[in-house]
């Protein structure tokens, strides 16, 4: 690591350690002890979830004000003017420590929108909101998805209309993370219905509390609500909340989505590591007298190899990113990998418990992998179902010819 | 030594030029058909212009001392182009054995001759029933009296056994299974031929007649020594492995770019896309797992023996599934002997089994995680 690398690791470690105490290894499981909710969705009462969201306000704040809230953005929006290596350091750093889950505004917000916003947003917007979502005061959202626009995204159908220096906003989007906690949403919308679909979008920035804004939440079949359908009712906005150019809309997307990409991927923490951990997988074929079956060790193994050779896969790309260099298809092999091997994982460890996963015998750690069981089927889906990814991966690293498409 | 970056892409795009001359298609399907299975001429080029052999040989014993990282690139190399010659054999099973032996004498014996290409070798572990473990040998080595011992017994399935010089043989003492070294003239010692599966690796049953052996390290320690070796092994046959998978990748790519059928080339029909996109993520996932098993294997870390294993058992699984799925994209002209995709299937399914195979592997992964 260059010098000033390991100078900017020494100052986040002394931040943190002034700010937070230690964790413990998240996959360190001693049977019987401590949590054991494998809940992949949060699945907090109203309450609580309020809570989570304001620790993760004021952790982010913390880190603003200590210059680590943005670490790659511009100094003039408040950002710290660093590199990519810099915030991979930071988050390499922080997760030794104990410290509040920020995704709910990391994720979409700092990760995919605070970088659209930065790219295509006029200086008025950008004043106003990048400086406030990295302080931990502003949540965004991705008012992306429609009833009639999922995989094929580009076939938006909320309408926006012009009318003076405003445009009026009619439509329903739906999938929409986050958005109970919003205060702006990016939002794709239809300015042009006559030309290619590609070609007749704009993108706005939302204020969620302006009139004609309703969020409604969607209950998932997890049983949780965690995403919301959004309804957009003759919503005006300023054209100066406009990104991009006027029917330029899809390339402000391809902003986010590309953001998006190097997001989803990553490992995780909490019940995920856990979910892939030898030792939690062992511990619980220990417990449930199970250790010594031949058709189950063949199926863990199995499962091992490829969660290990997919965290190898993702070590390299970030030895090559912390190099300066540009990783290949490693994000989408990554991505497609973990929704499988979490599915696996899932799979295997209901196939361990038998009955104990289907009704709940009050066992630690046993009826409590039904969370899991119930939310791995989003993973195949969210951010890109498998098979747009497999059709990226075949098109764009393999070069194979491009789908008939309308 | 190590190579960086910069060095690693030139030993490999050295090596690729090196085997497109030397062991394109033509010359593989002729070596496959032919006794000794490869050229020696070529097998002196590689060590006189590239000096493959001596790659990862320390440089105390005459190599240049580099690691198992670069020797990957070699060998995925050699797996992609299938090239027939005697470098696995002696370089990654023969030459580990000696080093993972410790014995610092046998190492300055046969080292150096392996090295500068001269002398080739082999190891001989497995018996009738396949396994690679001590524990199953039956094989007997006895002392002569005169310092020497006299080894008697049978061995199967040697990579190279009929042509190598050198021959490293595990077998049995009152001390337990040991490494003894035999030459390739020894009296008492006979060697047949083996029709296998794969006819780009020639593989041999040994017989011995209480031939004239030396010991290879302490008596009784070949247990630990074969440990050693299977990682070390098991990595070097997983970067051929992934060589060979992405080389499977690549054709099918090609083919679905260009073979047209109801008007469209075939790979613009996702059925046939989101095959090549499957065997993209084996043939990736392989490529991590050999790639950071030899780094760790490099660094002396202590996750090393967990790498290998799953680099053995990903690797086998990925240059199966890409062999397989390489036939079915070809369809019908992909199951005829003269395309390459059959050699490919041959090679992959044989070296996922050379060790002993899934069962085999999937057990030793969940041992070394304690499991």
């Amino acid at each position: 690591m260059a010098d000033d690398i390991q100078d900017f690791a020494a100052e986040a470690r002394a931040f943190l350690d002034a700010h937070a105490a230690k964790a413990p290894d998240p996959t360190a499981v001693t049977w019987g002890e401590g949590d054991d909710s494998m809940a992949y969705f949060s699945s907090l009462p109203p309450e609580a979830e309020r809570e989570h969201v304001q620790r993760a306000r004021d952790w982010q704040r913390i880190r603003h004000e200590n210059g680590f809230g943005w670490i790659t953005g511009p100094t003039e929006y408040g950002g710290r003017g660093l590199t990519p290596v810099h915030d991979l350091v930071y988050d390499a750093v922080e997760s030794e420590y104990d410290v509040a889950d920020t995704g709910v505004l990391s994720v979409i917000g700092l990760g995919m929108i605070g970088p659209t916003i930065l790219a295509h947003a006029q200086p008025t917007v950008k004043e106003r909101w990048l400086p406030a979502m990295y302080r931990g005061d502003a949540v965004a959202c991705q008012l992306f998805s429609e009833p009639g626009a999922g995989s094929d995204l580009a076939s938006v159908a909320t309408r926006a209309v012009r009318e003076g220096d405003e445009w009026v906003l009619n439509g329903q989007k739906v999938w929409t993370s986050v958005a109970q906690h919003s205060q702006i949403g990016l939002a794709l919308t239809r300015t042009n219905p006559d030309a290619p679909k590609h070609r007749g979008i704009t993108a706005f920035l939302v204020p969620m509390d302006a009139p004609g804004v309703e969020v409604r939440p969607l209950r998932q079949m997890t049983g949780g609500a965690d995403f919301n359908e959004v309804f957009l009712t003759d919503v005006r906005i300023p054209d100066d909340h406009r990104l991009g150019d006027v029917d330029g809309g899809w390339t402000v997307a391809l902003t986010t989505l590309m953001n998006e990409r190097a997001t989803v991927g990553s490992e995780g923490a909490g019940p995920v590591a856990a979910a892939l951990s030898p030792d939690h997988l062992s511990a619980l074929m220990r417990a449930t007298w199970t250790w010594d079956d031949r058709a189950l060790r063949a199926r863990l193994a199995e499962l091992l190899v490829e969660a290990l050779a997919t965290r190898h896969l993702n070590t390299r790309a970030l030895r090559t990113l912390r190099a300066g260099g540009t990783p290949g298809p490693e994000m989408s092999v990554s991505k497609l990998m973990y929704g499988q091997n979490l599915t696996h994982a899932a799979h295997f460890v209901s196939d361990v418990l038998g009955p104990r996963i289907i009704a709940d015998t009050g066992q630690w750690g046993t009826y409590a992998w039904s969370e899991l069981l119930l939310a791995t089927p989003a993973l195949r889906i969210l951010g890109g179902t498998e098979e747009i990814m497999k059709n990226i991966l075949a098109e764009r690293v393999l070069g194979l010819p491009k789908e008939v498409r309308s | 030594m190590t190579a960086d970056e910069t060095g690693l892409r030139e030993l490999r795009s050295s090596v690729r030029e090196f085997l497109e001359v030397k062991s394109p298609e033509e010359a593989v399907r002729k070596l496959m058909e032919s006794e000794p299975r490869f050229d020696p001429a070529v097998w002196a080029q590689a060590a006189e212009q590239l000096r493959l052999p001596s790659l990862a040989i320390p440089e105390e014993y005459g190599g240049d001392g580099f690691g198992l990282v670069e020797l990957g690139v070699v060998l995925e190399e050699m797996g992609r182009a299938l090239l027939c010659a005697p470098f696995f054999a002696t370089v990654v099973l023969a030459a580990q054995a000696l080093l993972a032996s410790g014995d610092r004498e046998a190492c300055a014996r046969h080292l150096p001759g392996i090295a500068a290409g001269g002398t080739t070798a082999a190891l001989a572990v497995a018996e009738d029933s396949g396994s690679w473990d001590p524990a199953l040998i039956s094989a007997r080595a006895v002392p002569d009296g005169d310092g020497a011992w006299r080894l008697s017994g049978r061995k199967c399935f040697v990579i190279d056994g009929t042509t190598a010089d050198l021959l490293l043989v595990v077998a049995r003492t009152v001390a337990g299974p040991s490494l003894f070294a035999v030459n390739r003239d020894a009296t008492g010692l006979a060697a047949e031929p083996m029709e296998t599966l794969d006819a780009t690796r020639a593989m041999a049953r040994l017989t011995f007649d209480a031939v004239s052996a030396m010991l290879v390290g302490a008596d009784g320690a070949g247990g630990r020594t074969m440990a050693k070796v299977v990682d070390v092994a098991s990595v070097g046959l997983a970067a051929e492995q992934s060589g060979g998978a992405r080389r499977c990748l690549e054709t099918s790519a090609e083919y679905a770019r260009t073979r047209h059928q109801f008007g469209r080339p075939i790979g613009s029909f996702q059925a046939v896309k989101h095959k090549c996109a499957d065997m993209l993520v084996q043939v990736e996932l392989a490529e991590a797992a050999s790639r950071e098993a030899a780094r760790l294997a490099d660094e002396g870390s202590a996750e090393f023996p967990v790498a290998a294993a799953v680099a053995h058992a990903c690797c086998s699984r990925a240059y199966m599934f890409a062999a397989m799925e390489n036939i079915q994209v070809h369809g019908g002209i992909g199951f005829t002997w003269e395309h390459p995709a059959h050699l490919y299937f041959r090679r992959a399914k044989s070296s996922q089994l050379l060790f002993g195979g899934p069962a085999v592997y999937q057990e030793r992964l969940l041992d070394r995680l304690g499991i």
